[in-house]
């Protein structure tokens, strides 16, 4: 597979997606239970950079999500995204739209449409372009990722693999600022995860597009991102964060490698630490 | 790609051979010939081996390693995705009657290594073996029609020249070859038992032993001779206009029902399942109504419609509109919100995602709907007719045990069991039309 | 557990529902009593209207002849102290459990043995489904024909509404028994009747009690049907009698408000013993109930 950037530097020149998180705090059922999900945390994304957020199940991470994508309130703080408020105390809930889109931990592609007529479903909606422009526009961006050939499949019958990066090019077709990525790779055996995330990075190295990844592999993490934040157990904030200075582009050599392994061991009792606290605690899989 | 000189790396390709289904027992001697004209290629994990629409040149065995292969829809296999590795045996489509390009597309899924076989050279040397190279062919039909799934109409393998064919297979001969698995299996005849035994039971018991509370009973052969008589003694058979009258009565009234309740069943369900206000203020007097049982409801719908085939009518559509919109309500809760949120952040808005993810995700549950509340307006309808009203299969019914024509009550009930089949049928296959990639998901999950 | 009783009282869930069918009451109050306030002259061009539309009356369609449900709430007061309505409860509730035990008795072990017996399924499946369409009332004249008393012959009618639900529930069930614990047990070594006892049998249960809920709610409309069609077809005292047959000889004897009356009897009869079933299996699958 060809990792070859368009042009070689450490990351794509890219303008938006800057999440600023700020003190944010959700609590669930404020007169009842009074569950704290997200304690004070505050996060900076950089435009176009590929931030990974790890910790243990059930820690409130995906809620973190969640409230970026709009689907959850917060109880106060604010997120912001390329300096405008997206939610905040006044306006505890965000629009979900395609400036943001979300790709699902157990997928969400429709069974009931085709594979091009999901990737088309974006544009389509919209109303931002004809269906057969949209039609184009999908096979090309399927054939870029390697996925000609099973346009017209349904996604039931194509493997759960090629069913994630249909997703992924689904989301792309919207030029969107930032890809919100919940453990999309969870239940994919290693070998095929590997060869996910060579094509996740393809991807990201052809579109300029933050990635805001939810995930508990530590490994996946750091290879992937170039920012991860650690996060305690619930309720959640960034224990450390780390820059990976591993330059990119990457590809599966940087596993074996010194300063991989490196960071590995930085990071690893504090992951551990965490997890460690977590099962303590009884956490049901979020 | 290197052609194999060495004669160790000569053996490992007799080996692989061996381990695929066409080539399992062929002679060494062809084995040799094959290996010969192999090629080695590797493919990196995530590499495409080949597209569909491309040419079918090579045939590919699996040494080492695991490929992805996914035909496209047209093609029409039952289940489109197949994993293989060692001795996996893909590429043949060259070898079938009008193919030369590719009916799937093929991605290694991990580091591969395979052996390329150019088709026409494989032909040619099957075609110089003269039984082994038939026993060879017949297996690559029997490989791509079973392991593949293709139906049977596609995966049809070129002649080999030169020799005695067998004629060319028409659909009717496919159909006839088809009936001919069903009959080597032991289906049918179990089932052919246990209808002996039914039927067997009934006779016997009537009229042969006469047991004690049976010989009241009509006997079969009775209920035969009525049924297929041109002049039935007590006025119905398959030869008199009345019979049918009495069917096409009970079927319209159903249609009536069936349809009304539908039309209204379908949008209050879906609406009940999508607002939750609208739930919360309608859904306690729905759930109030239902455990009423419809036919407590007849001499109520007697009063209120004079007419009584309104009222019959009214009754079927009651059970019918219950059990719709019940279904309906659950099909649209039960749709996981994973996809309405991916839908809104893909830009639809409201009624497009009531559009394209509610109602096509409420389907399958609608379906199922439909399918009993077409069960319930029968049960319903019977009873309706036998208590109150003109003509129809539950009237017939009720006058022939009032009338003492014993035979007619069979005939009767025997009719309403096929038509009340037959009418679910109708909705089962208007749903598996509707549903396409349902059908194939669970045809997929049946693995 | 009382908390969470009075938050439900107090939420706004709650109190829709109650408007609802206190709306719901309200307009059937009056609808049913249109004859009376569609009579002064005041109505008049309403009621041409409804002339025009085809309803000749002076009073609403459909709804105008229904006892309205003060009527109704008089007449079942009435009917509270009468030995003859609670007779008739005890004899339906009597045939319904009669039916519904006997098809439990046959159904489940048949529903098993078919999904366990590939043998047994190929014979008696395909005869079990060509039946199977034919509704349960049809039985109902040769039931009478051939059960010697009119009870045995309702019951029968009863027996088969739940017995074709209750097998296809059981193996529906069986058959979505997940096969990794069939592997689980065949590879620690578990017999063929273990297997059945510690795998098939507990698998099933949550089927076998979702099947009996929805068969027990068949049992009561064929019960009611049976009863109005057998006991309504003959006068003889003494026998027919339960609440289908209060129902028609309501009708039959003139007095509408008891129609309904009966009605909601077998409602609420019907209700509770379905509510009784999901109750019985919650409790049999424990391990259903989710923290």
């Amino acid at each position: 597979m060809d990792l070859r950037a368009p042009d070689p530097q450490e990351r794509p020149a890219a303008t938006r997606g800057r999440i600023l998180i700020d003190d944010v705090v959700k609590i669930y059922d404020p007169e009842g239970a009074a569950v704290m999900a997200v304690d004070h945390c505050s996060l900076d994304i950089e435009a176009g950079e590929i931030c990974m957020i790890v910790g243990p199940s059930g820690c409130g991470k995906t809620t973190l999500l969640n409230a970026i994508a709009g689907f959850h309130e917060i109880t106060s703080g604010t997120i912001l995204l390329d300096g405008e408020v997206l939610c905040s105390r006044d306006r505890p809930k965000a629009e979900p739209g395609p400036d943001r889109i979300v790709v699902f931990q157990n997928g969400a592609l429709f069974p009931w449409k085709t594979n091009l007529d999901n990737v088309v479903f974006g544009p389509v909606m919209q109303g931002k372009l004809t269906p057969k422009e949209a039609m184009d526009k999908g096979r090309a961006m399927m054939a870029d990722a390697g996925l000609s050939g099973v346009e017209l499949n349904y996604p039931g019958e194509v493997s759960s693999g090629m069913r994630r990066r249909v997703e992924i090019v689904r989301a792309l077709m919207n030029d969107p600022k930032v890809l919100l990525l919940d453990e999309p790779y969870r239940a994919l055996d290693s070998l095929t995860k590997s060869v996910m995330h060579e094509a996740l990075l393809e991807i990201y190295y052809k579109n300029k597009v933050t990635i805001f990844f939810i995930t508990h592999d530590l490994e996946e993490a750091i290879f992937l991102g170039h920012k991860v934040a650690i996060m305690t157990t619930r309720p959640c904030k960034p224990k450390k964060v780390l820059t990976v200075d591993i330059p990119h582009p990457r590809d599966y050599s940087v596993l074996t490698s010194k300063r991989f392994r490196e960071l590995i061991e930085e990071t690893n009792e504090a992951v551990h630490e965490e997890a460690l606290k977590a099962f303590q605690a009884g956490e049901k899989e979020g | 790609m290197e052609i194999a000189l060495n004669a160790s790396l000569q053996d490992a390709d007799l080996d692989v051979l061996r381990a695929t289904t066409p080539f399992r027992d062929a002679p060494d001697a062809l084995l040799r010939a094959v290996a010969a004209i192999a090629r080695r290629a590797r493919y990196g994990a995530g590499e495409r081996v080949y597209s569909a629409s491309d040419d079918a040149d090579d045939i590919f065995v699996v040494v080492s390693g695991r490929v992805e292969h996914v035909f496209t829809p047209e093609v029409g296999a039952r289940d489109p995705l197949k994993r293989m590795t060692r001795g996996g045996v893909f590429g043949w489509a060259g070898l079938l009657l009008g193919h030369t390009r590719r009916l799937a597309t093929v991605t290694a899924s991990e580091p591969t290594e395979v052996l390329r076989i150019d088709t026409e050279a494989l032909v040619k040397i099957l075609e110089s073996e003269a039984v082994a190279g038939n026993a060879v062919m017949e297996r690559f039909a029997s490989l791509i029609a079973r392991e593949f799934t293709v139906p049977e109409l596609l995966a049809q393998v070129r002649r080999l020249a030169g020799r005695p064919q067998p004629e060319e297979m028409t659909s009717l001969g496919l159909t006839m070859y088809r009936m001919s698995l069903w009959l080597k299996s032991p289906r049918p005849y179990l089932m052919v038992v246990g209808f002996a035994l039914l039927l067997g039971f009934w006779y016997l018991t009537v009229e042969v032993w006469r047991l004690p509370r049976f010989k009241e009973m009509p006997g079969i052969t009775a209920v035969i001779r009525e049924w297929l008589s041109p002049n039935p003694t007590y006025g119905l058979s398959f030869y008199t206009a009345e019979y049918y009258q009495h069917i096409g009565m009970s079927v319209w009234r159903i249609a009536q029902a069936f349809f009304l309740a539908t039309a209204l069943g379908v949008p209050f369900g879906l609406f009940l399942g999508w607002s939750r206000k609208f739930k919360e203020y309608v859904f306690p007097v729905f759930e109030l109504l239902r455990p009423i049982p419809i036919l407590a409801w007849v001499p109520l719908a007697i009063v209120m419609f004079i007419a009584t085939e309104s009222a019959v009518v009214f009754l079927a559509f009651l059970a019918s509109f219950f059990a719709t919109a019940l279904n309906t309500m659950l099909g649209v809760e039960s749709i996981d919100e994973s996809y309405v949120r991916a839908a809104s952040c893909l830009g639809a808005g409201k009624w497009q995602v009531f559009r394209h993810v509610i109602m096509p995700g409420a389907l399958p549950f609608i379906f199922t709907g439909l399918q009993i509340s077409i069960g319930v307006s029968w049960f319903s309808l019977v009873a309706a007719e036998m208590v109150s009203g003109q003509y129809g299969l539950g009237y017939v019914i009720n006058t022939s045990y009032m009338m003492v024509r014993y035979p007619t009550i069979v005939i009767g009930m025997i009719t309403l069991g096929f038509v009340g089949y037959a009418t679910s049928a109708m909705v089962r296959i208007a749903g598996d039309y509707l549903m396409e990639w349902r059908v194939r998901e669970l045809a997929l999950a049946e693995r | 557990m009382a908390r969470r009783v009075n938050r439900f009282l107090t939420s706004s869930v709650f109190w829709r529902g109650v408007i609802s069918i206190v709306v719901f009451i309200v307009l059937w109050e009056l609808g049913a009593r249109s004859k009376q306030w569609m009579a002064p002259e005041f109505f008049a061009p309403f009621k041409a209207l409804l002339g025009a539309m085809g309803f000749k009356k002076d009073y609403l369609p459909w709804i105008g002849v229904v006892p309205a449900p003060s009527a109704v709430l008089a007449a079942w007061g009435d009917v509270l102290t009468s030995a003859g309505y609670w007779m008739s409860w005890y004899k339906s509730l009597f045939r319904v459990m009669g039916g519904f035990l006997a098809a439990m008795f046959v159904g489940i072990p048949f529903g098993l043995a078919l999904a366990v017996s590939r043998t047994a399924y190929g014979t008696f499946f395909p005869t079990f489904e060509v039946l199977r369409p034919i509704p349960p009332l049809a039985w109902v004249p040769a039931s009478i024909i051939f059960w010697p008393t009119q009870e045995l012959s309702i019951t029968f009618v009863t027996f088969l509404g739940a017995f074709y639900t209750i097998v296809i529930n059981v193996l529906g069930g069986a058959r979505s028994i997940d096969q990794r614990y069939f592997q689980a047990a065949q590879s620690m070594g578990s017999s063929r009747w273990d297997i059945f006892r510690r795998v098939i049998l507990p698998g099933t249960l949550p089927s076998i009690m979702v099947g009996s809920a929805v068969g027990m709610g068949i049992t009561w409309e064929v019960v009611v049907a049976a009863e109005m069609i057998s006991g309504g077809g003959s006068q003889a005292a003494g026998t027919g009698g339960g609440l289908g047959f209060f129902i028609w000889n309501s009708y039959v004897g003139g007095s509408y408000e008891q129609i309904v009356v009966g009605m909601i009897s077998i409602g609420i009869a019907g209700y509770f013993s379905s509510e009784l079933l999901r109750t019985l299996g919650k409790y049999v699958t424990p391990w259903l109930r989710v923290r």
